[in-house]
């Protein structure tokens, strides 16, 4: 349990320094200073904000969008052909139930670290 | 019907998602009266250097603002950048006296200061003693001053204040005793032997 120092078990009756100081912060906490312009001046001396240029996001949607069509037109089947073949290799190695368990504990193992890091970096 | 104010969370999770000035204009309104506050007890009542390094510790709060994990009050947190900002100019102004050969004359200044304030006993009304607490503060390391400042004034727990400081719990404990014992010496005038002191 958290203790505060001018808790008067804390203290002994005789601490008389203890009273000053107890009896100084009490007038100190009835005192409010007023704004009077401070929160202006701190709002003013803040960094600028890192805009970016308005033009950017859609230029690179834009561009994105080119680069995607470009590679649909020149590689045609490309994507379908490396699925294919892959699936191939895959199919074509037998598995023993041991290994699958190995892989299926790897990933689950990796994911778990991915999201505790994730989790501390919140 | 009006809306509810929003809590500190509320505005400090607009002010990382959004970047909202708004919201952090908001946190600044509400706890500059406190960080003003404290920085003017930790000057001795130089309310213009108070100013600007009340200043310093909203604008270090800004930047800083996605690392505040919450753990502590906003409040809390803010009296943590408020203090280091003090430290790091007492240190850079070489106001405060660190060391051996330092804390020898800091108990020389006490010594001093306590056969000065002999005459108190004579002085009526509490704003002469009020006089003598602020000048015998200045007879603390600064570490000790903050200890007081933040377990008297800002009414913050040992752990909070240890927070603040950045510190062991027992070190802060440590330093409110000391300046405890210290503040007892320099204002003997006014202790319960002294005639008319407080009883």
């Amino acid at each position: 349990m958290s203790e505060r120092p001018t808790s008067p078990e804390r203290d002994t009756p005789s601490d008389w320094v203890d009273r000053l100081l107890a009896d100084d912060a009490h007038e100190y906490a009835q005192n409010y200073i007023d704004d009077a312009g401070f929160s202006a001046k701190v709002m003013q001396q803040l960094p600028a904000p890192a805009t970016l240029p308005v033009w950017r996001k859609p230029a690179a949607t834009l561009l994105w969008a080119a680069v995607g069509l470009g590679l649909a037109f020149t590689l045609p089947g490309a994507a379908l052909d490396v699925a294919r073949e892959a699936f191939k290799l895959f199919a074509a190695k037998p598995f023993s139930l041991s290994e699958v368990f190995v892989v299926i504990a790897i990933a689950g193992a990796g994911m778990w670290v991915t999201a505790i890091v994730a989790w501390r970096r919140v | 019907m009006a809306t509810p104010p929003l809590s500190d969370a509320q505005l400090i999770a607009r002010c990382i998602v959004g970047d909202d000035r708004h919201a952090f204009a908001e946190l600044v309104k509400r706890h500059q009266s406190s960080i003003r506050a404290c920085l003017r007890k930790l000057t001795s009542g130089n309310a213009a250097l108070s100013d600007d390094l009340a200043q310093e510790t909203f604008i270090q709060a800004w930047r800083n603002l996605k690392s505040f994990r919450q753990d502590a009050r906003f409040s809390t947190w803010l009296y943590r950048i408020a203090t280091n900002c003090w430290l790091m100019h007492a240190r850079k102004r070489h106001e405060e006296l660190l060391g051996d050969r330092d804390a020898e004359l800091v108990v020389e200044d006490a010594e001093s200061m306590s056969h000065g304030l002999e005459s108190a006993a004579n002085h009526a009304g509490s704003s002469a003693m009020k006089l003598d607490l602020e000048r015998a503060m200045n007879v603390l390391t600064a570490q000790e001053r903050a200890a007081i400042i933040q377990c008297y004034h800002n009414d913050l727990t040992h752990e909070e204040a240890a927070y603040v400081l950045g510190c062991p719990v027992g070190t802060v404990k440590t330093h409110v005793f000391r300046a405890k014992q210290k503040l007892k010496t320099a204002l003997s005038a006014w202790g319960p032997d002294a005639v008319g002191g407080v009883s």
